[in-house]
């Protein structure tokens, strides 16, 4: 029924971090779990699926001697939402 | 909370909730804005207060030298603390608002403490004038329309100085600092709270 929706971001979680990324510059994976309040490996997962599809970038630093993950949405990230949200919309009003 | 099969409807309420819930982890509670208001309108009170009797040149270098530099040490901690606990990443209106803040604090610490005897007569109402640009872009940043409005009153405030005795703009300063930030932050911190009961 959906077919124009991009199946990567057509999945509530990962359709959630991609939101989130589109509101900050980047966002660290606390963040991220605080927010869509899912689990953590649930959450890694999903981004590592919208790395895989270039939406998003990775990247691992150390703070305060803990692991550091931030996340950022890349230049394609954008267009696939910016295209999601304009298919979304003419499902909703087909006129 | 990874459904697969979301309708259209669904997921552009999960986009619209998303955003909102990003959002409300970023909202000011006006704290800064109060502290500042009342530490501008308390620097210009007692200058006002120490000039009537006869206090001010002992009194005007204490109060502006050490609350000034004390409410920037004091934002400086705040700001830093409040990003810690709140986990908070960095967005395009943090960095005007943070940008905005520093810069033109600065500057108009300069402008005060430097430039006041070239600036003479201009010192208050240029002040106001640049406070208020910061308050009207912050305000239009952050879509919180009193905080925008108090920043365009006393924008106007300021030049309405230009027409006034200079014995007269320490009560332009106050008048300044109550509308354009002590109250815009009263409303701010009021909305902050009804937003997170």
């Amino acid at each position: 029924m959906f077919n124009d929706l991009d199946p990567i971001l057509h999945s509530q979680l990962r359709l959630s971090i991609v939101s989130i990324l589109m509101t900050v510059d980047e966002a660290n994976f606390t963040f991220i779990q605080e927010t869509t309040k899912a689990a953590a490996g649930n959450i890694s997962i999903q981004i590592k699926k919208l790395q895989e599809a270039e939406y998003v970038k990775v990247k691992k630093t150390f703070k305060n001697n803990y692991p550091n993950t931030t996340v950022s949405i890349t230049k394609k990230g954008i267009e696939a939402f910016e295209n999601y949200v304009t298919n979304l919309k003419k499902y909703i009003n087909p006129k | 909370m990874d459904k697969t099969t979301l309708t259209p409807e669904e997921s552009l309420l999960l986009i619209t909730k998303t955003i909102e819930e990003t959002k409300k982890r970023f909202e000011e509670n006006g704290h800064i804005i109060i502290l500042w208001g009342c530490l501008m309108f308390m620097v210009f009170f007692s200058q006002y207060v120490f000039s009537l009797t006869g206090l001010y040149k002992k009194f005007d270098i204490i109060w502006t030298v050490i609350l000034f530099p004390l409410g920037m040490i004091y934002t400086f901690i705040y700001v830093r603390k409040n990003v810690k606990k709140k986990n908070l990443p960095t967005t395009i209106i943090g960095r005007i608002v943070g940008t905005m803040g520093w810069a033109m604090g600065l500057n108009l610490m300069i402008l005060g403490f430097l430039f006041s005897r070239q600036l003479g007569d201009a010192l208050a109402p240029i002040f106001l004038i640049l406070l208020a640009l910061s308050i009207i872009v912050i305000g239009a940043s952050i879509k919180f329309k009193p905080l925008f409005i108090g920043g365009l009153l006393m924008n106007l405030i300021g030049l309405g100085s230009f027409f006034i005795s200079r014995d007269y703009h320490g009560l332009s300063m106050m008048l300044g600092a109550l509308v354009g930030l002590i109250i815009p932050g009263i409303l701010l911190n009021k909305a902050h709270r009804k937003e997170h009961v």
